[in-house]
């Protein structure tokens, strides 16, 4: 049994995070709460993704796990506006979800969630440098470096104390420093990984500018990024493997 | 060059260097060279390159620049390079040079005026490919440990056959030409920022409901590097007259027209002359001492122009996948 109501914005905020990255996923339905976690075909980015009961409108389910196609499910989302509210219920005879949204109704098709791909272990790192930076940097930072590059060099300077940012391209280069003033916190350690412009510039897409991010970085590891939504009841993890020098 | 109205034809999409990592392609090398001869004299001053004999030598810079891109994304580049010039393409070959030395002219006087955006603008469509610069082009890629492959005639369709056989697995190239020598795949845009754009042979013939001859005869009707077209076709025309009639030789005369040569200009593209004399190898091993050595002090190019791009080939890095840290 699956019976809930959540604002447009909030069930749209949840879709993206992780669309970014896949195009199904499985949705865990807790007794507290949805949890998606997912990582693309080529195993280099993963999401992780909570939502509280707390962040719906009325929230009801004994269990269960449910696959959904991304794409329809935001484009039957979309028809809502912002403010309007999307209610959700399982239909677990047929395996359908009805979505109606102001007299709007939507049958949906879940998908055997068997048929998705399995759902990656989150690796257990251990990040030296730990950085905590607006949504809106990282922003700047990405479409800065993807005027020349396709690749970008996120790293921090222990001993200046400072988190910076790095595109090479054939002919130009961006860099970008940010000192602890300019950042929200900063626990220094020796960091320096190279990443694909591909995934983060999909991964930022999903980040609210206003957002507080916290960044974990490490020499030549994958870095992650958390961060929330929904007023705080939303919680994302972004995990993103590095490019890493070919023996 | 390329005919501009096969690119209305072509099935084009965009495609991410990442999901090509692995693949080997065939780069047709005078293609290649002239694209990055013409952005390296844009953007650097002729005294970076000019070496004490005068001798021009952009091309190392260019090279230099540009294999890092095969390498970061995990690609084999084997450079086909062209052999004799087909005689057919001689008006071509010759509406260049007349062309060139139309902005050779243009270039002397804005020289004289001082006009330096001119000059620089001018500069770079003069650019040739002289014998120094394929030679060294050359020396520079055997020392990068680059397979060359030395096509009898057109680089591009020496390139294309081989991605036919299943050597390759691209063709890189700007030519939409490409398509009429059948390439099953081409990779466009290789030399620019950002995602090429992959040309799909089968697909473009699927979407006009034409086979490969009949490609190859609408782009005969609108005109190729060996023959004016006739005039008043252009691409929707070209495939509607070959739906109706069947083939070149049909369509011309049901229009009462005439193309010199149309039997040999449909095989230099159906059946081009090409080697077998090729091998690809499984990994590429730069010596990057004695490439540096070779550009900077025996061709005297500034070292500080070239330092980046043997970085970045020394450095070359691949992505890795998640499982890498579980």
């Amino acid at each position: 049994m699956f019976n809930a109501i959540v604002s447009a914005d909030t069930l749209q905020a949840t879709l993206d995070s992780v669309s970014v990255l896949v195009d199904e996923c499985k949705i865990h339905l807790e007794e507290d709460g949805l949890e998606i976690r997912a990582v693309d075909p080529a195993n280099v980015g993963m999401v992780d993704l909570r939502l509280d009961a707390a962040a719906f409108e009325s929230y009801e389910t004994d269990g269960g796990l449910i696959g959904v196609n991304l794409s329809r499910l935001e484009d039957i989302a979309g028809m809502a506006d912002a403010g309007q509210l999307v209610h959700l219920d399982l239909d677990e005879e047929t395996r359908k979800l009805h979505i109606s949204i102001d007299g709007l109704e939507y049958t949906l098709a879940l998908i055997d969630p068997d048929s998705i791909r399995q759902e990656p272990d989150l690796p257990d790192l251990d990040l030296s440098a730990n950085i905590v930076i607006e949504g809106k940097d990282i922003d700047r930072s990405v479409t800065a470096a993807d005027m020349v590059s396709d690749h970008i060099a996120l790293g921090v300077d222990a001993t200046e104390e400072l988190f910076y940012v790095d595109a090479e391209g054939d002919t130009d280069d961006v860099h970008l420093e940010l000192t602890r003033d300019d950042l929200i916190d900063l626990t220094p350690g020796d960091a320096h990984s190279l990443f694909s412009l591909d995934y983060l510039k999909n991964m930022n897409k999903a980040i609210p500018k206003d957002a507080e991010v916290e960044m974990e970085l490490g020499e030549e590891f994958p870095v992650k990024m958390h961060f929330s939504f929904a007023e705080g009841q939303g919680r994302v993890t972004y995990m993103l493997a590095p490019r890493i020098q070919s023996e | 060059m390329g005919n501009a109205d096969l690119r209305s034809l072509a099935a084009l999409s965009d495609v991410s260097f990442d999901d090509l990592g692995g693949s080997v392609v065939a780069v047709d090398a005078h293609n290649w060279l002239y694209r990055y001869l013409t952005t390296t004299v844009k953007f650097t001053s002729e005294s970076k390159y000019t070496t004490s004999d005068g001798e021009e030598v952009a091309n190392l810079i260019g090279v230099v620049q540009g294999l890092p891109k095969f390498f970061e994304h995990d690609l084999t580049p084997v450079f086909v390079f062209d052999g004799a010039v087909t005689d057919l393409k001689d008006d071509e070959v010759e509406k260049r040079r007349e062309q060139r030395e139309k902005y050779e002219s243009e270039l002397e006087a804005a020289r004289e005026a001082g006009d330096s955006t001119r000059v620089a603008k001018l500069d770079s469509r003069t650019q040739r490919l002289t014998d120094t610069i394929v030679d060294t082009t050359r020396d520079l890629l055997e020392l990068l440990d680059v397979p060359i492959v030395d096509a009898p005639a057109e680089g591009e369709g020496q390139a294309s056959v081989m991605a036919r056989r299943g050597d390759v697995d691209y063709v890189g190239t700007e030519d939409y030409d490409a398509l009429l020598f059948g390439a099953p795949m081409t990779l466009r845009q290789i030399t620019s920022k950002g995602d090429p754009e992959l040309m799909d042979f089968a697909a473009t013939l699927e979407r006009h409901d034409l086979s490969w001859e009949q490609l190859v005869d609408a782009a005969i009707l609108m005109g190729t590097d060996f023959n004016e077209g006739i005039s008043g076709i252009g691409p929707k025309t070209a495939v509607k007259d070959l739906h109706e009639h069947g083939d070149l030789y049909a369509v011309l005369e049901a229009r009462g027209e005439h193309i010199d040569h149309a039997d040999r200009i449909r095989d230099l593209f159906l059946d081009p002359a090409v080697t077998d004399d090729y091998e690809i190898p499984d990994s590429i091993e730069p010596d990057i001492d004695a490439a540096r050595a070779f550009v900077t002090e025996q061709w005297e190019v500034d070292a500080d122009e070239v330092a980046r791009g043997f970085e970045r080939i020394d450095d070359s890095v691949v992505q890795t996948g998640l499982d890498r840290w579980a």
